[in-house]
């Protein structure tokens, strides 16, 4: 099937909304932010949000840590009797600006991976196993 | 202590199902199985609550997405996003697990959320296998206990939505212990109706209130949410007011001849059944009915099953009455309603609100043999939407006509034993084919008069293009061979005799030639 002209430019503008929300870094933190998008405010263990995410607790933790220093996520205390604690996503104010457009964005499989592809570190030996089945075809 | 207030719950007609609302701080079981309407009962009493009422609320959900529920709600009208942007609501999405080990905690993170808005109303969708799979564990009881009392602890008027299949009405022997605990038990069903299924509402029980027991229709609709519908038996009040205004005033038929056979005419809020098969008059004597009324400047009201409204004014035409002409002026009301699958609560709640709003003084409902075969004669449902209709009829003063299609000889005996209606009925009209000769001539026969005097006797009417109908003389200067049916006997067994005595000496309606009855 030949691209849409929409679809060529698609990762370019995924790549753009990227540039305004430099708190999502990596897949993990793009799929917590959207399954916080989802749940705006969530009362779980933190075993249980790795599991919905799909994610370790070391990474999950990491990006939980980032989107609350920047004012995008509140945490209530942690209490020894609790195990679970209650997150309240942010987006009104400037922290979540430039994010609900790629939020949105993100919703959707093919958003989802289109982000996922430009959040993905390059790797030469694939595209190097992409350009030579390119020439075989031509 | 708590407040002896109702809170309403705003979903349209459940609070008059209340007697106005459920107490504050009561702890209400919604049980049902999937597609009952459990969620979109618990989402409207917040949102109503915190959209109409002033009193922020909390949802508590577990599988369901509150993206997906804000979604739905959006069908509804509903925003509530817009509400949690204002602080009036919040969606919390948890697991059974957690909410369950939240609730053995004295400081309760959640109660704690409901708090910070000033909750006062609280929805928990899907406790059911919080308690454990409808066992009547020790465990499952005390962990709901705890919940209820964190909830009293909060003065919160919770709502919580317990899944079907702990609640299947032919499998569980014993009720389970929640519904003991909670204060309130609402039961939503499926039902079965031929190859139907129509949604009904049950109160089972609730603490600190009357209520209209009994199981209610209950709809879902785009745009506007819940709604509830009094089931057609159950009363608001008692309908004992008929007996308040005059019971001797009487109303005209609107057919010439007909009013000296009834003694003057109907009495005002009676209910008068004509019967006879198809064909025969019946409807045109409905729209000369009302077409009489709104004559006398009367509103009017005529409901059909059978016939769409352009076809009624058209019938209407042929025999002269512009039925059109009374819409505009505001005087008459046609209104159809297809006999398809018809919901008899929601139905009869159609009728009641048309009755109060257009206060009429004259109905006519054509007909009531389609209420039967839509409805079915065994059973409940047509008799006692029959009795409620006549109740309401009387009780606001409505002089009703209901034509009756009826195959039968003499034409009454339905009425007693298959329709089991002859008790509320006042007045029976039959009118019936009589075949002398080579035709067929209309006759009329008052059979039941409630309180008047009535002979009984056959007489023959017609219906005339752009006329309509009349009753005729019983003793005719006929020009031609014809007989007046004073010669016949057997008239409505339809096996007229020729007799050759003399008729009894009786009150005539008219007298004069055809053509100047008819004139």
């Amino acid at each position: 099937m030949p691209k849409t002209i929409d679809d060529k430019h698609e990762p370019e503008r995924i790549r753009r909304l990227l540039l305004d929300a430099p708190l999502i870094q990596n897949a993990c933190a793009a799929d917590l932010l959207v399954f916080l998008f989802r749940h705006p405010h969530t009362l779980l263990t933190n075993e249980q949000l790795a599991a919905f995410v799909g994610y370790s607790m070391k990474e999950v933790a990491k990006a939980l840590d980032l989107f609350s220093d920047a004012g995008l996520l509140e945490r209530a205390i942690q209490r020894s009797s609790h195990a679970a604690r209650m997150y309240s996503l942010v987006l009104e104010g400037p922290q979540g600006k430039g994010l609900k457009l790629l939020l949105n964005e993100a919703c959707t499989r093919q958003g989802r991976q289109h982000i996922l592809a430009a959040l993905a570190p390059p790797q030469p030996e694939k595209a190097a196993e992409v350009h030579l089945r390119l020439l075989k075809r031509a | 202590m708590l407040e002896a207030d109702l809170v309403k719950t705003g979903i349209t007609g459940f609070d008059d199902i209340l007697l106005g609302g459920i107490p504050r701080g009561n702890v209400i079981l919604v049980e049902g199985g999937i597609g009952t309407g459990k969620t979109t009962l618990g989402v409207e009493f917040v949102y109503r609550g915190a959209s109409q009422f002033g009193e922020p609320g909390i949802i508590v959900l577990f599988e369901v997405s509150p993206e997906k529920v804000s979604r739905d709600a959006l069908r509804f009208g509903w925003d509530l996003a817009a509400l949690e942007r204002q602080g009036r609501l919040k969606i919390v999405f948890t697991t059974r697990e957690v909410l369950r080990q939240e609730l053995q905690q004295a400081d309760s993170v959640l109660l704690e959320e409901a708090a910070k808005i000033g909750a006062r109303r609280m929805f928990v969708d899907g406790v059911g296998r919080l308690f454990g799979d409808g066992n009547a564990t020790n465990e499952s009881r005390s962990a709901f206990h705890v919940l209820t009392e964190g909830l009293q602890r909060e003065s919160l008027t919770a709502v919580l939505a317990v899944e079907a299949s702990s609640y299947d009405d032919k499998h569980r022997a014993n009720s389970m212990p929640e519904e003991s605990i909670a204060d309130t038990v609402i039961r939503l069903r499926m039902e079965d109706s031929q190859r139907a299924v129509l949604r009904s509402l049950e109160v089972v029980k609730s603490r600190g209130q009357a209520y209209q027991m009994g199981r209610h229709t209950l709809q879902i609709l785009d745009g506007n949410g819940l709604r509830v519908y009094r089931r057609v038996q159950a009363l608001t009040q008692p309908r004992d007011t008929a007996a308040t205004y005059d019971p001797s005033e009487r109303i005209s038929s609107g057919i010439p001849g007909l009013d000296e056979l009834v003694n003057g005419g109907y009495f005002v809020g009676s209910t008068t059944v004509v019967a006879g098969i198809s064909g025969v008059g019946k409807s045109v004597m409905g729209i000369q009915y009302i077409a009489e009324g709104a004559r006398r400047g009367e509103r009017c009201i005529m409901l059909s099953l059978d016939e769409r409204v352009p076809q009624i004014i058209r019938n209407a035409r042929s025999i002269g009455v512009d039925l059109q002409k009374e819409i505009d002026r505001g005087l008459i009301h046609l209104e159809y309603d297809s006999p398809q699958e018809i919901e008899v609560d929601v139905h009869f709640d159609q009728i009641e609100r048309k009755v109060k709003e257009f206060k009429p003084t004259r109905v006519v409902i054509d007909s009531l043999s389609t209420y039967a075969s839509t409805l079915g004669t065994l059973g409940r449902i047509f008799r006692d939407f029959f009795n409620a209709l006549t109740a309401l009829m009387k009780e606001q003063k409505v002089t009703t006509v209901y034509n009756h299609e009826n195959p039968e000889m003499l034409g009454m005996a339905t009425m007693m034993g298959q329709f089991a209606m002859s008790s509320l009925v006042d007045n029976i009209i039959l009118l019936n084919w009589a075949e002398i000769g080579d035709t067929f001539r209309l006759g009329m026969t008052v059979a039941k008069m409630r309180a008047n005097p009535v002979n009984r006797v056959t007489h023959e009417c017609e219906v005339i293009d752009g006329k309509g109908m009349r009753v005729l003389a019983r003793e005719l200067r006929l020009l031609g061979p014809q007989k007046p049916f004073s010669s016949f006997a057997g008239l409505v067994s339809r096996a007229p005799e020729r007799r050759s005595f003399d008729a009894p000496n009786i009150r005539e309606p008219n007298t004069g030639t055809i053509e100047e009855n008819i004139g």
